[in-house]
């Protein structure tokens, strides 16, 4: 064969074997699978999603940005699972479970003959290694918090190859929802850095992927910087799908690094990107205009479980030289007018002109989304400005000739609310309660602030004197909201570093969320939570404003797409998406 | 010799200056790396504070300078928190982006902006000259981000080009000379902002310098000589002319790197740009620092540049130096 | 003078009018919210109705449709001249309550649509200019006085002072400006009323603008110094003082009157670039910068078109501005040398 021939084929060949995609292992037996009970698609086929920013590490116990977690959440996998769609836990690692009686033992059986993205088998050996990885003292992973209950650790134990054993210091509810993010790491591959004290340093953005192994649908393939991160398929993934073909469909999964949302939108737009999660209204609104054209999947889930308030700044200001906003402050604490206030809000307007009527208006913490939790007996009232004007009567405020409020010292009641100047709805909010106050003879200032500076003045330094901030939408279950509604909680904000109750009623919610934090049976975890969100709706330590749709866009090609409220909003079955063909898509539309 | 000697000591020294100042700057900016995890109500104020522990917020500011100058005289220029590595691999892959797109810029910038600029002041107030005179006051007067937002609308509109990035997805099974075709296409919408940008404000410069050394009374004297308009406008004007346009030409070389801020963000090109300014807003200091610096340096050797350029075309400057020692 | 020369300086002259009087023109209150138009398209002035035609224009409401808004042709509102509206203050001083035109109640008149509250865009784009041409050329005085101080002192005293004030405005250039604006920001008490807000903007603007009028200054000082009527004057006795004064503020006032005329629209920009980092005038004052800010929204950009009128009153004052430069140059370069 001429030289050149051989050559060619020789590339060929290369190029072939570079190029082609890693094809699944066929399910050996001895193998203990997970069957998904999805639609069945076919093989073949890679996803695009834009990212707001680059991934900052591939480490999953260091990743704390959202973008990070994202693409470490697809290259790893954990023991439970909260299935997104019916926001209920699920076995995944965990073929099943048992709980002692007293709810403090859980007892994990694990499933057998599974292997990690590198071929290397899965055991309970993993399992208790990563674990003493998120407990380790000097590694300060965030995840330790939530394994400390009462401040005591969580202890692992493992029984035999396959079974591990965990022990609470005290029950806690729901605590199979802890499970759900804590990744499996290969003690195979991270024990060494971990002895050595370099765990932080590992498993960065340069490292190779030969280096990197996890028990996701996926494993990186390549990093290019300030570009893109691509994953490939797992081919040992322990999932199948109904007719026992190993997951996942897809080839590829690309990480584009598009940035703003608005970019998002419009790389969506022009095809680059194949999924959006969390859009704005607007933008949402925008792409059902453009809906004849691309044909894209557009999904309204309805509300969301993000929340959105106005804070008044109710902080002991005692040390700190804060003369101005103390006088203020008087006014924040009166139950009354934080009532007119919240009478005063026009909510109907801020989720018509702010989320495009994709929204919806809120009066307590847990929205019409959380459908689990809502106390559904909680008043709505509608906005009153004459309800105000008495409420602020009855406490001694007045109106001077100009029509302007004054408290019952005759000072003028003005004050500024700062809000997140990268945030355009929070500012909306901001600007629509400006105008709402302003007819009750108010003076509102709203004053846009850099993200980091508004978190210094709500955190650090007190200095502010209303806020309008949004939180939530972690997770449907009360516990992680712990810290918000104890008085001695990091995230009391309105309120902080309270070393005991300040009121009647925040000493009550703290007995009720200690209450519900160990009681196992829902029904009765729910009587209690109703009574709290009762007692916040009531008392108003948040004003509460509105909350979004979740929102989320596809290219019709992509098969499976079932977003969900909670998040990964449309990565959570990436093992499941596929590339529809041509007829499956005009059958689809 | 002298002069250059001068010139160097006076760019080390602006170097310190521009050190110290920016980390007396980016000390003033409330709000540090780790504030976002605040807000996650399952993140303890403990493991808040000790990471910042272990990356060393917390120490005082003179203590941080000197244990940077310290790292930079061995060429290591500090820890990104954002990103867990080095800074200096982490600007240095960016920076060849962005030097990319700037020098493509800039050669388009001056390939334009002499020929009209030059064409422009030999009509001068003729209409040509009006209309170039009043195009480039207009896109003077536009701010970039309202230009560059505005190519973005148009080239979304009608699709005709890449946005963002400089590869595209497929880019890796294609051949070297496509490959190049795909960064051309890329580069089409960041260099046409950066052009209209530049080009404006080099035009006027250009213009106004040769008009002004038309009215120099050597001209007239070589016109009353005969020389023919060519040839006068090549050996005569142009020399004089060329004093400010150097120093242009230096302060273009200055901005090489920290010229295209506004344009690479709003255009989504992946160079320092969004680089600095998403670390800037994360507070993660070693990387913004790093980034000015490097864009110091850059100034500072643009000017050195311009300045040696004169030196060595002007004989006036020459004989002046020489003079005032 | 030429009667290019006026007609200019009468436009120029209009257009400030134009601005100061925004209040008499401006049909409404710029902050008053319709909350059931947003993005409501501009109005059109229709001259033919249901009745024929009418030689007093008038316009339809907007009512939300099924694809947008359409005009509700039930009930016609004339265009009246001359009306009394909502109540507005000329330079802070003169109470007013006459407008230019107007249409009653519950009409409403939005020449340039309005914006996502529902508010007027044109009667915000008049107000607006007010703040924005104001900060404009108020950081312009403040770049020309301080560079105009810088550029004397170092000409005149020459070389070290020279030295040390050129590379303290190169340093000026090469520092992160976004940090230092981010902090100045931060730094500033929450009770800033939009009025200090806007003092602040432009003193930052005009104090990172001196570089180079100090530069063009300090060349002109340099060559008037050396002419031979200046050497003689110091001869004779005559004081620093007295040079500057009578020899080389002349000179230096045309310059800077020329640079004025080109600072002015640029710094009208540096405002609309500093809105957009949220360092501008805050709600609910409009000025352009913060209303062209709503336009970083994608979705808001290529749907609602109207909304991209500050953007024209921008070009044409900048427009106007160039011209007076041009103008200004050659008039004064005639009447120098």
């Amino acid at each position: 064969m001429k030289a050149i021939t051989r050559l060619t084929l020789l590339v060929c060949l290369l190029a072939a074997v570079c190029f082609a995609a890693v094809s699944p292992d066929k399910p050996q037996p001895g193998e203990e699978l997970a069957r998904s009970s999805e639609t069945t698609g076919h093989y073949g086929g890679h996803v695009t999603i834009g990212g707001r920013a680059e991934p900052k590490t591939l480490n999953p116990v260091m990743a704390t940005d959202a973008v990070s977690r994202e693409v470490t959440g697809r290259l790893m996998a954990d023991l439970i699972d909260i299935n997104r769609a019916t926001q209920q836990t699920e076995p995944a690692l965990a073929k099943s479970w048992k709980i002692s009686p007293d709810g403090r033992t859980f007892t994990l059986q694990l499933r057998k003959g599974i292997r990690f993205s590198d071929g290397h088998p899965f055991d309970a050996d993993d399992v208790v290694f990563t674990f003493a990885v998120y407990m380790d003292e000097k590694v300060d992973a965030p995840q330790r918090d939530l394994l400390i209950i009462d401040g005591k650790p969580i202890t692992v134990t493992k029984e035999d190859r396959y079974t591990v054993r965990f022990a609470l210091p005290r029950p806690y509810a729901s605590a199979e929802r802890l499970f759900d993010g804590l990744a499996m790491l290969p003690k195979h591959l991270l024990e060494k850095p971990f002895h050595d004290g370099k765990f932080a340093e590992a498993w960065s953005l340069n490292t190779a992927p030969s280096d990197i192994a996890g028990l996701g649908a996926f494993r990186l393939k390549q990093y290019v910087p300030g570009q893109k991160v691509v994953l490939e398929r797992n081919p040992y993934y322990w999932k199948v799908d109904r007719e026992n073909a190993r997951l996942p469909y897809l080839d590829e999964l690309v990480f584009l690094f598009v940035g703003t949302e608005d970019s998002q939108v419009m790389r969506f737009e022009s095809g680059d990107t194949d999924l959006i999660s969390r859009l704005s209204s607007d933008n949402f609104t925008l792409l059902h205009r453009e809906h004849d054209r691309t044909h894209a999947q557009l999904v309204d889930l309805g509300a969301s479980l993000e929340y959105n308030f106005l804070l008044f700044n109710q902080n002991d200001l005692g040390a700190k030289k804060l003369d101005a906003v103390s006088q203020k402050q008087k006014w924040f604490r009166d139950l009354k007018f934080r009532q007119a206030v919240s009478a005063a809000i026009d909510r109907e307007s801020i989720v018509r002109l702010v989320y495009g009527t994709r929204g919806s208006a809120l009066w307590g913490n847990v929205g019409p989304g959380n459908k689990f939790w809502i106390n559904n007996s909680l008043p709505h009232p509608a906005r009153s400005l004459e309800t105000s004007r008495q409420l602020l009567k009855s406490a001694g405020f007045s109106w001077n000739k100009s029509n302007a409020l004054m408290d019952p010292a005759g000072q003028v009641v003005e004050f500024s609310i700062i809000t997140s100047s990268s945030n355009t709805q929070r500012m909306k909010m901001a600007t629509l309660i400006q105008d709402d106050l302003s007819q009750l003879g108010m003076q509102v200032h709203v004053v846009p602030l850099e993200f980091r500076a508004l978190i210094d003045r709500v955190f650090q330094s007190f200095d502010y004197e209303a806020a309008v901030m949004g939180l939530g939408g972690g997770d449907a279950d009360p516990n992680p909201e712990m810290n918000v509604w104890l008085s001695s909680g990091t995230s009391h904000l309105w309120h902080l570093n309270e070393t005991a109750p300040a009121t009647d009623w925040e000493r009550e919610v703290d007995q009720l969320m200690q209450q519900q934090m160990v009681t196992l049976d829902y029904a009765k975890r729910k009587k209690l939570y109703d009574r709290v969100q009762e007692l916040v709706s009531q008392q108003l330590p948040f004003i509460f404003l509105a909350t979004p749709n979740a929102l989320a866009a596809a290219n019709p090609r992509v098969g499976n797409f079932h977003p969900a409220v909670l998040e990964p909003n449309t990565l959570w079955n990436a093992d499941e998406l596929y590339i529809r063909n041509a007829t499956e898509t005009a059958g689809a539309r | 010799m002298k002069f250059l000697l001068r010139r160097l000591i006076r760019a080390v020294l602006l170097m310190a200056g521009v050190s110290v100042l920016c980390f007396l700057f980016t000390e003033m900016a409330p709000g540090s790396f780790f504030d976002e995890m605040r807000l996650n109500p399952q993140i303890s104020p403990e493991t808040i504070a000790s990471l910042r522990l272990r990356y060393g917020l917390d120490q005082p500011l003179v203590t941080r300078y000197l244990h940077w100058v310290k790292g930079a005289v061995h060429a290591d220029f500090g820890y990104s928190i954002a990103y867990n590595s080095p800074v200096a691999p982490l600007l240095w892959e960016r920076a060849k982006n962005t030097l990319l797109l700037t020098t493509v810029g800039m050669a388009f910038t001056w390939a334009l902006s002499l020929p009209i600029g030059i064409w422009s002041a030999s009509r001068h107030d003729r209409l040509l000259d009006r209309v170039v005179n009043a195009g480039t006051s207009l896109l003077i007067s536009i701010p970039e981000v309202v230009i560059g937002l505005t190519l973005l609308a148009i080239v979304v509109r009608w699709r005709i080009l890449p946005v963002g990035g400089i590869h595209s997805l497929e880019s890796d099974g294609l051949s070297r000379g496509a490959r190049v075709l795909d960064t051309v296409r890329h580069l089409v919408l960041p260099v046409t902002a950066l052009v209209l940008l530049e080009t404006s404000i080099i035009v006027r410069h250009v213009r106004t310098s040769v008009v002004e050394a038309l009215q120099h009374p050597a001209i007239d004297a070589a016109r009353g000589f005969g020389i023919p308009r060519l040839r006068l406008l090549w050996r005569h004007v142009l020399p004089l002319a060329a004093s400010p346009v150097i120093s242009l030409f230096g302060f273009s070389l200055a901005g090489l790197i920290s010229g295209s801020l506004l344009v690479e963000v709003i255009c989504g090109w992946p160079g320092l740009g969004p680089l600095i300014l998403d670390a800037t807003l994360s507070r993660d200091l070693s990387v913004v620092i790093g980034g000015t610096m490097l864009s110091a340096v850059f100034m500072v050797a643009g000017n050195l540049v311009a300045d040696l350029m004169l030196l060595a075309s002007d004989p006036r400057i020459r004989i002046e130096e020489a003079d005032a020692h | 003078m030429r009667t290019r020369t006026r007609a200019l300086i009468a436009v120029a002259i209009g257009l400030h009018l134009i601005l100061l009087f925004a209040g008499s023109i401006a049909p409404s209150d710029p902050a008053a919210q319709s909350r059931r138009l947003p993005y409501a398209p501009p109005n059109r002035l229709h001259f033919r109705g249901a009745d024929g035609w009418n030689v007093r224009p008038f316009v339809y409401r907007m009512v939300p449709g099924p694809d947008g808004y359409e005009e509700d042709r039930t009930q016609q509102f004339p265009l009246h001249f001359l009306v009394r509206g909502p109540a507005y203050q000329i330079l802070g001083l003169v109470r007013s309550e006459w407008h230019l035109f107007g249409v009653d109640e519950p009409g409403q008149i939005a020449l340039f649509g309005t914006d996502g509250f529902g508010r007027d865009e044109f009667s915000r784009v008049l107000y607006g200019g007010q703040i924005s041409v104001a900060a404009g050329i108020a950081a312009t005085l403040i770049a020309l006085c301080a560079g105009t101080v810088v550029g004397l002192l170092a000409g005149f005293y020459g070389r070290w002072i020279d030295e040390s004030l050129m590379a303290g405005s190169e340093l000026f250039l090469s520092l992160p400006w976004l940090y230092f604006l981010l902090g100045v920001r931060a730094f500033l008490p929450l009770h800033l009323s939009p009025v200090r807000t806007f003092f602040l903007l432009t003193g930052v603007i005009g104090v990172i603008g001196w570089a180079r009028p100090a530069r063009l200054v300090r060349g002109i000082v340099l060559s008037v110094r050396s002419r031979n009527f200046v050497l003689a004057a110091q001869g004779f006795g005559a004081s620093d003082i007295y040079i500057i004064r009578r020899h080389i503020l002349p000179e230096v006032f045309a310059v800077l009157l020329t640079q004025a005329a080109l600072l002015v629209p640029r710094y009208i920009a540096a405002e609309v670039t500093l809105s957009f980092f949220g360092l501008g005038v805050s709600e609910p004052v409009s000025s352009w910068g913060n209303m062209l800010s709503a336009l970083q929204q994608y979705s808001v950009l290529v749907s609602y078109g109207w909304l991209l009128a500050p953007i024209g009153a921008l070009v044409i004052t900048s427009v106007i501005y160039a011209l007076l430069a041009e103008t200004l140059h050659s008039h004064l370069e005639f009447h120098s040398t």
